[in-house]
């Protein structure tokens, strides 16, 4: 299956390594092609619809409709994906809102000259089309994540606003996934909490209190890497965790993985394919110590995953 | 939802904050919203938001509109994936923030930031993240780039920044979505 992607403005900077990684795990998943939007826009993140509550739809739609252009020239239907959260969740609602309402419909396309939207393509995210459409127990893995204990954490737009592929209370998407790579999925009360990524550049010592509970909380439940599917959540819990550890007067030492980057690993694709070393808390020592450890002291980790698994089936 | 048959509790809405007292008609006060908000935790909020609801519709926009709640409100949905009365919460943060804007309510950060953004996005298409934090500390507090000055050598030093920035072809169509839509942006 062919899907427009519509990569954002932080793969191309801050979250480089999440494109990357992404794009060379596809490749390799069967039946996955992920076809960039040519031209794209930026969405407007949060601050669009501040200016303007017209704003995000206009910029989506030029989006959706340049998707929609690639999807007839293939002759068959496309929808989009979108790695980070806060396109994802631009985008889906922009799909919903113009579906729905057909005056807004007539207000986008009135402002945008050379693409105009017409249905209005589906919008999903990468996590949602691994567990839904490939199927955690198809990605082929090759080395598993033994000794990883994952927080997976999904933030705030994974999940919300509600309708989307997960639970936006209890997620279990990439925690199913995580499990399948052969981590251990640690259960925590915060994985939907937010990061206050959006408020960071105005109210940075909120967002930094409310990226430190997220951390604090993955350490006590037991973890020693966190997954995200977020640019911003990545960039709040990694680049600034240092930060984070001096509010706390604490470590965290906690590697923050793009969950595009935890498949590659497990399925053995080449590192620099990866993009680990941009990672600012650099997972290597993690890694030596529990993946790429001799099988034999990983043994006793294997046993406490199963008992946890259990009660997660339960 | 029409604020018909619910109980007037103070003086009316202006005309255009009408249709977000609306939004908010429904509200019976249970405070699930300040509950689930994460910021009101880090206590960052002067009002929580069950309180701005409340205060909408006592028609006391005046304290809405100057309060830090709009504009420290980080639009995570978790109130509004709660509300029992489907009260879309987030969506009410960001249209009283659109109105502050242009009522001109004093809010620096939020202006500078929010308009900074846009501006980046309709001169360039994309957003270009070096440009807006040097325009948003510049115009907020300067002496901040000292503090930043480490985090920003670690993005260079991990390749996370960009010098220059993306340009997309379309970054014309960009601006005239701009400048066509209804009201223009400003």
């Amino acid at each position: 299956m062919k899907y427009a992607y519509f990569p954002g403005c932080s793969q191309e900077s801050t979250a480089e390594e999440y494109n990357r990684s992404l794009q060379a795990v596809a490749r390799r998943l069967e039946g996955i092609e992920l076809v960039e939007i040519p031209d794209w826009n930026c969405c407007g993140a949060t601050p669009a619809a501040t200016v303007n509550p017209d704003l995000p739809h206009a910029l989506a739609a030029r989006n959706l409709a340049i998707a929609e252009e690639m999807a007839a020239a293939e002759g068959t239907e496309m929808e989009v994906v979108a790695p980070c959260a806060a396109c994802y969740k631009n985008l889906r609602k922009a799909s919903h809102v113009l579906r729905d309402d057909p005056e807004m419909l007539a207000r986008v396309n009135a402002a945008m000259e050379g693409h105009q939207l017409g249905y209005a393509p589906t919008v999903r995210h990468p996590l949602d089309v691994v567990v839904n459409d490939v199927g955690v127990d198809n990605v082929p893995v090759a080395k598993p994540l033994h000794g990883l204990k994952i927080a997976s954490y999904y933030g705030c737009l994974l999940t919300r606003p509600e309708g989307g592929f997960d639970d936006p209370e209890r997620p279990q998407s990439m925690d199913r996934l995580m499990t399948a790579l052969g981590a251990e999925a640690v259960d925590w009360a915060y994985k939907t909490k937010c990061c206050g990524g959006a408020i960071y550049m105005t109210e940075e010592e909120i967002s930094f209190k409310m990226s430190a509970d997220v951390l604090a909380h993955a350490k006590a439940a037991g973890a020693n890497a966190v997954a995200v599917g977020c640019p911003f959540c990545q960039l709040m819990l990694d680049l600034y965790q240092p930060k984070l550890e001096a509010i706390r007067h604490t470590t965290f030492d906690m590697p923050i993985f793009f969950f595009s980057q935890l498949m590659g690993l497990a399925m053995g694709l080449d590192r620099a394919e990866l993009g680990l070393e941009k990672l600012v808390i650099a997972p290597f020592e993690l890694l030596a110590r529990t993946v790429d450890a001799p099988e034999k002291s990983t043994k006793p980790k294997k046993k406490r995953a199963t008992k946890l698994k259990k009660w997660g089936e339960g | 939802m029409s604020q018909q048959g619910t109980v007037r509790l103070g003086a009316d809405l202006s005309p255009e904050m009408q249709p977000i007292g609306e939004m908010v008609a429904l509200c019976y006060q249970c405070g699930t919203c300040s509950g689930a908000c994460p910021v009101v935790a880090a206590g960052g909020m002067d009002y929580t938001p069950r309180a701005i609801m409340r205060l909408l519709q006592a028609g006391m926009e005046e304290e809405v509109l100057s309060s830090q709640t709009i504009w420290t409100c980080a639009s995570c949905y978790h109130c509004v994936v709660r509300c029992p009365r489907d009260i879309e919460i987030t969506d009410v943060m960001t249209r009283l923030r659109n109105v502050a804007l242009r009522k001109g309510y004093k809010a620096r950060k939020g202006k500078v930031y929010n308009e900074g953004f846009m501006d980046i996005v309709r001169a360039h298409g994309r957003v270009w993240e070096a440009e807006l934090v040097v325009r948003y500390n510049l115009l907020t507090n300067p002496l901040n780039f000292l503090k930043l000055a480490p985090v920003g050598l670690t993005m260079v030093r991990k390749g996370k920044l960009r010098f220059l920035p993306d340009h997309p072809q379309g970054r014309a169509e960009v601006r005239g979505i701009f400048d066509r839509l209804e009201g223009g942006v400003r």
